[in-house]
């Protein structure tokens, strides 16, 4: 395969961000994204072999989300670092934590950014930018919950993608928000209550501890139940915007 | 194995899923690029794209939206309390 300069990429990326796409142009992305396989190959194999982890492997970007991107922000093709990476979704912090650590360790150039406080949109993760063979390659890192949060986010951004990124349906944007933040304090409970166990013969004291943080947990979690039944309920009976806006997701 | 997706973002559906072995990632490939054209040539905007797993299951854990609609996405929240 021929070598493609960084120029050709980025004009590449220009065009894309135009609404019509040429034959030629696909065949040029499509080998753009080849370029990542080894750089990916290596990395995600490593990931299963070496560290035992089960991750799903992305090893391109599709081109819809690529254009996404593109026309959205102001970013070159270049650019771009999650073209090629993968997922992996554990229970909670503390196994998060724990698959970061070894991941971070494993690799020589990684970068974590942890978005966990401060989320994007209410995205929360930790994703570690990897450079191998040359190549950029992302690991995302999830919770069960951030991952519930990012898919239901994506799913409705399938219908209107600006509410991905704080704009288009108002109450949509205030309920993916309301989520997110649920979501993120039951996660930090039940890390905290997992903290606490992880002491031997708890004293009475921590003991209390631990059953607060663990009971807060469960209520907020109850409460992102009903916010989501809210939100159904919603759905169900508005015959106007809102449901025609949500139709068929 | 390997997953190549076609999903109508707009009726939220997948559209095509096809699987390869893991050594069949080059035919993988030649076959999204091949949708992809044909796409294209008749302006379809689908999304189409490649997914590597150990299995269905551990597939349609990591990348639910393909799988799920969004009242089903919201009512799993239930199920782990």
């Amino acid at each position: 395969m021929a070598e493609i300069s960084k120029t050709q990429i980025d004009r590449l990326g220009e065009r894309l961000k135009e609404s019509i796409i040429s034959d030629d142009d696909l065949r040029l992305l499509d080998n753009y994204r080849r370029s990542f396989a080894e750089g990916y190959e290596i990395t995600v194999d490593k990931i299963r072999k070496k560290l035992g982890l089960n991750p799903t492997g992305r090893p391109a970007k599709s081109t819809a989300s690529i254009i996404d991107k593109l026309r959205r922000e102001s970013i070159r093709l270049t650019q771009m670092q999650d073209i090629a990476g993968c997922r992996i979704v554990v229970p909670d912090i503390t196994r998060q934590d724990h698959v970061v650590t070894i991941i971070k360790d494993y690799f020589d150039n990684v970068r974590v950014v942890d978005r966990r406080e401060n989320p994007s949109y209410g995205y929360r993760a930790v994703h570690l930018i990897i450079k191998c063979s040359g190549k950029i390659i992302e690991v995302q890192v999830r919770t069960s919950l951030q991952h519930l949060w990012a898919e239901i986010s994506e799913k409705i951004s399938d219908k209107d993608p600006m509410v991905k990124y704080g704009g288009g349906n108002k109450k949509i944007v205030a309920f993916l928000d309301r989520l997110s933040k649920l979501f993120y304090n039951t996660d930090l409970n039940e890390y905290k209550a997992a903290a606490l166990t992880l002491e031997n013969n708890l004293p009475q004291e921590l003991r209390r501890g631990f059953e607060e943080y663990h009971a807060k947990a469960i209520s907020l979690k109850e409460q992102a139940v009903e916010l989501c039944t809210e939100i159904r309920v919603e759905l169900e009976k508005d015959t106007g915007g809102l449901n025609d806006f949500l139709d068929s997701i | 194995m390997i997953f190549l997706i076609q999903y109508d973002r707009s009726s939220g559906r997948i559209v095509k899923m096809q699987t390869f072995k893991n050594s069949e990632r080059q035919k993988a490939n030649n076959s999204r690029l091949a949708i992809e054209l044909e796409l294209n040539q008749q302006c379809i905007e689908h999304e189409v794209v490649l997914l590597e797993a150990e299995n269905e299951a551990a597939l349609r854990k990591t990348h639910r939206r393909y799988f799920e609609d969004l009242r089903e996405l919201t009512k799993s929240l239930a199920g782990s309390l």
